[in-house]
């Protein structure tokens, strides 16, 4: 990564540019479902990044539900072959 | 001297957005976990209970999803190797505690983000920048461009994980 000083007035392509920022938070806004549908001009930066931290966490959250819902489906595996004899076959 | 560098857009845009392939990977990957996750037994413990164990096994599953979209996704990504560090960190300890907000910083490239903070373009941005960098892996040390293309890619890697984990979930034969 190049160095940068934060003095310099100077454009070089190294320097990071409103514009780039304003298109990756763009991009960003496109990915979050609550704003997706917004597709003007009217979300701010500072929205789309914490709409994007709420939605990470909701993320999370999922998973840690899932993934207790995925503990009990294997729990109720231990009992039936035939079920574990499928799974082990989408594996193949 | 020509230059062979693939062209900034092209690469980027494979390196951007998350594919079948990465899906297909992700799920193999997972799925043989889950099966050797459900051949393991909990340690022997005297409060041990039917939903004890349902949390405990609960834990390595959640693990098991964060480590395989990690591994999946390799060495490419600024996120994925710190969270496999994480993980490794994590799961040779043994210990599960608050891995996503970790308090210990790489001192790196702080210096960038405080070189960023003086423009004021950034100053609303920041308080939301700022969350962000505890919540995407190696977050701490980016500057903010590196920060946003990072976390849009960790962002639809996440949705493919819960996605897969999902469609896992509800296709078990019950």
């Amino acid at each position: 990564m190049s160095s940068r000083r934060s003095h310099s007035r100077q454009s070089g392509s190294s320097r990071i540019t409103e514009d780039q920022i304003a298109d990756l938070v763009s991009k960003l806004q496109r990915l979050i479902p609550e704003l997706r549908n917004r597709h003007s001009d009217k979300v701010s930066a500072s929205k789309v990044l914490q709409e994007t931290c709420n939605y990470i966490r909701s993320l999370h959250k999922e998973v840690d539900d899932l993934s207790e819902r995925l503990s009990e489906l294997l729990a109720s595996l231990e009992t039936d072959s035939d079920q574990a004899a499928i799974i082990r076959s989408l594996l193949m | 001297m020509r230059q062979k560098q693939i062209p900034n857009k092209a690469r980027d845009t494979a390196m951007k957005n998350p594919t079948n392939s990465l899906k297909r990977r992700f799920s193999l990957k997972f799925l043989k976990t889950l099966m050797r996750i459900r051949k393991s037994r909990p340690p022997p413990s005297p409060s041990a209970s039917s939903s004890w164990e349902i949390r405990w096994r609960a834990q390595k599953i959640k693990l098991a999803a964060y480590f395989s979209m990690a591994l999946s996704v390799g060495s490419k990504r600024t996120w994925s190797r710190a969270l496999t560090m994480k993980l490794r960190a994590t799961m040779g300890n043994r210990r599960w505690s608050s891995w996503k907000g970790s308090k210990k910083m790489t001192k790196r490239r702080i210096v960038a983000k405080k070189n960023m903070e003086k423009r004021h373009l950034e100053k609303d941005m920041n308080s939301g920048l700022q969350q962000l960098r505890q919540l995407v892996p190696g977050g701490e040390s980016m500057d903010p461009r590196s920060l946003l293309e990072e976390t849009a890619h960790f962002v639809r890697c996440l949705e493919t994980q819960v996605r897969v984990m999902r469609s896992i979930a509800e296709g078990f034969p019950c």
